[in-house]
């Protein structure tokens, strides 16, 4: 006849790292989670909530900065020279001009190319045929160093470019990127805000749990206390605990701000080819991820070294 | 082992606890802490367990002298002893190994060296089959001595108990004063708070008597080492 078999209290309810004085630390708050399911899971949701903003906010924040960039790296200067200047001499002042710390590369375009790329772009490529004779100037592509619109040193590049004798006229149009910049800036200001309120908010969330679950292991501080534990053996459970709100906070929040990106990424790409620009939303790297969990896992231990600091003190004796 | 030299706890501006306490304990000796409720018995033990620091006068064990003890070292000296409560103060969420795993995981005891302990703790307070109880399927009784298993594990030389046969009916209470008697047999100093009549006329150990807060004359009755004989509570040995 089968009996049932007698309870093994030989090796002890939990595994054998639950036993070291970390492990008895992690296990503890492993164990408040799964005690709380509801509670933890209410905290972990409001958590993970009240961080998905600030992620979602840097994420975009990231991909603004990229089309800020990008626009700039597809700005240029354009020279058109005068048409006694020859496409040999023309093509000499573009290598020359390339050599300029604040010139990136130059391009030239010939007469004849200009001549073929108004022809493609109009209908009146038939009318100069007529002339006989190509009317169309030799135009020199500068592409400046990339630097901050603000700093103003393309208007000074394109002050000096009109100051050459071979030069007839300088086209530089730095509105829409200067706009675009200024947008860009208030953006991040705005957000960065809103960032530091939402993760204030978070580290409320992640204090006035650790109080709560303070209160709820009372009696089990006092004994550890009676027992003589050091107040590290008796905070560290508590910190751990934060870490670990921190840790499934900031994933949670990682998962939500993907997911927005990953949502807006297919519309924010068509309306970027609408206006004709490459800039396409791209999702984070895998250390702009870890780079949120960290904030996030600091933020928890923040939370719970601040919960800390008086019930230490009521156990310091 | 133990050492008062005029101890004073006032609690509240001219209120005193315990007032001018001296006596001294020898190692492997069983004291009864006798008097009424409020005479100042667990403010005692508290002072022994350095859980409450004395206004005035000089605490000493062995060679450890109280007054000059940093916090670190006041629980290193905590973890060497061994404390029983009225109350036992288990922690009902884990089972029973684990409570008694305790005192052994706070001192930093390799896995192996906790599973034989606890194991040997249960053994000697008969609950082999009960280590993966919860201590609320335990009866009163059986409680107690988990909390007494827990008080020993670490095997310290010194346990304090404070009234831990103050729930427990007398059958009981004479279990656990057995089992404490078996730990003093082993060389442990034991320092035994009750104010059960019926335990002190039992078993014939030394006692010290407190009265509001003050050492009374009394009769000691019998050395930890069976001997019989008359002496000042103020000085047992």
């Amino acid at each position: 006849m089968r009996t049932k078999p007698e309870p093994d209290a030989l090796d002890g309810s939990g595994a054998r790292w639950t036993y070291t004085r970390r492990g008895y630390a992690l296990s503890q708050s492993l164990r408040q989670l799964k005690q709380q399911r509801i509670a933890s899971l209410g905290t972990l949701l409001m958590l993970g909530i009240t961080l998905a903003l600030p992620v979602i906010l840097y994420f975009a924040y990231l991909n603004l900065a990229t089309l800020g960039h990008r626009s700039l790296e597809g700005e240029s200067i354009t020279t058109y020279l005068r048409t006694n200047v020859s496409d040999i001499a023309g093509a000499e002042l573009a290598e020359s001009w390339s050599t300029r710390e604040d010139v990136a590369r130059t391009d030239y375009l010939s007469k004849e190319q200009s001549l073929a790329m108004l022809g493609e772009a109009s209908d009146i490529s038939s009318v100069i045929a007529l002339l006989g004779v190509n009317p169309l100037p030799g135009a020199i592509v500068v592409y400046p160093q990339i630097t901050d619109v603000a700093t103003g040193s393309t208007d000074r590049l394109a002050e000096v470019l009109r100051s050459i004798p071979e030069v007839e006229r300088v086209q530089l149009d730095l509105r829409w990127v200067r706009r675009l910049a200024a947008a860009i800036s208030l953006l991040a200001w705005i957000g960065g805000l809103l960032a530091v309120f939402l993760t204030l908010s978070a580290l409320l969330v992640i204090t006035n749990t650790i109080r709560l679950e303070l209160a709820r292991r009372k009696s089990e501080l006092e004994v550890a206390n009676l027992l003589g534990a050091p107040r590290h053996f008796m905070n560290r459970p508590i910190i751990y605990t934060g870490a670990v709100y921190g840790l499934l906070g900031g994933l949670l929040a990682s998962i939500t701000g993907l997911m927005v990106l990953n949502a807006v990424q297919s519309p924010a790409d068509t309306l970027s080819s609408l206006y004709q620009n490459e800039f396409t939303v791209s999702m984070p790297t895998m250390t702009q991820i870890l780079l949120v969990i960290s904030v996030c896992v600091c933020l928890g231990l923040i939370g719970a070294v601040s919960s800390l600091y008086r019930p230490s003190q009521h156990f310091r004796q | 082992m133990i050492s008062f030299q005029n101890v004073s706890l006032e609690y509240r501006l001219g209120k005193y606890a315990l007032e001018n306490l001296s006596f001294d304990l020898k190692s492997g000796s069983f004291t009864f802490l006798t008097g009424h409720s409020g005479a100042g018995k667990s403010s005692l033990l508290q002072l022994i367990a350095r859980l409450t620091r004395p206004t005035s006068g000089d605490i000493q064990i062995g060679n450890i002298i109280y007054s000059e003890l940093g916090v670190r070292q006041e629980r290193a000296l905590r973890q060497q002893m061994g404390i029983v409560f009225q109350d036992n103060q288990l922690l009902h969420d884990r089972n029973v190994f684990d409570n008694i795993a305790l005192p052994l995981i706070i001192g930093g005891y390799q896995f192996d060296d906790i599973k034989l302990r606890v194991n040997a703790a249960l053994a000697k307070v008969g609950l082999e089959q009960r280590g993966s109880e919860k201590p609320i399927n335990l009866s009163g009784g059986e409680q107690q001595r988990v909390g007494i298993a827990r008080a020993v594990v670490a095997r310290p030389k010194l346990l304090l108990a404070d009234e831990p046969t103050g729930n427990l009916d007398s059958e009981i209470s004479q279990e656990i004063m057995q089992l404490l008697k078996h730990f003093n047999a082993s060389g442990v100093t034991v320092v035994f708070a009750t104010h059960d009549e019926h335990l002190l006329q039992t078993y014939p150990f030394q006692r010290l008597t407190l009265s509001n807060g003050q050492l009374v004359n009394d009769e000691s009755t019998q050395s930890a080492h069976g001997s019989r004989k008359r002496s000042s509570t103020r000085k047992v040995y």
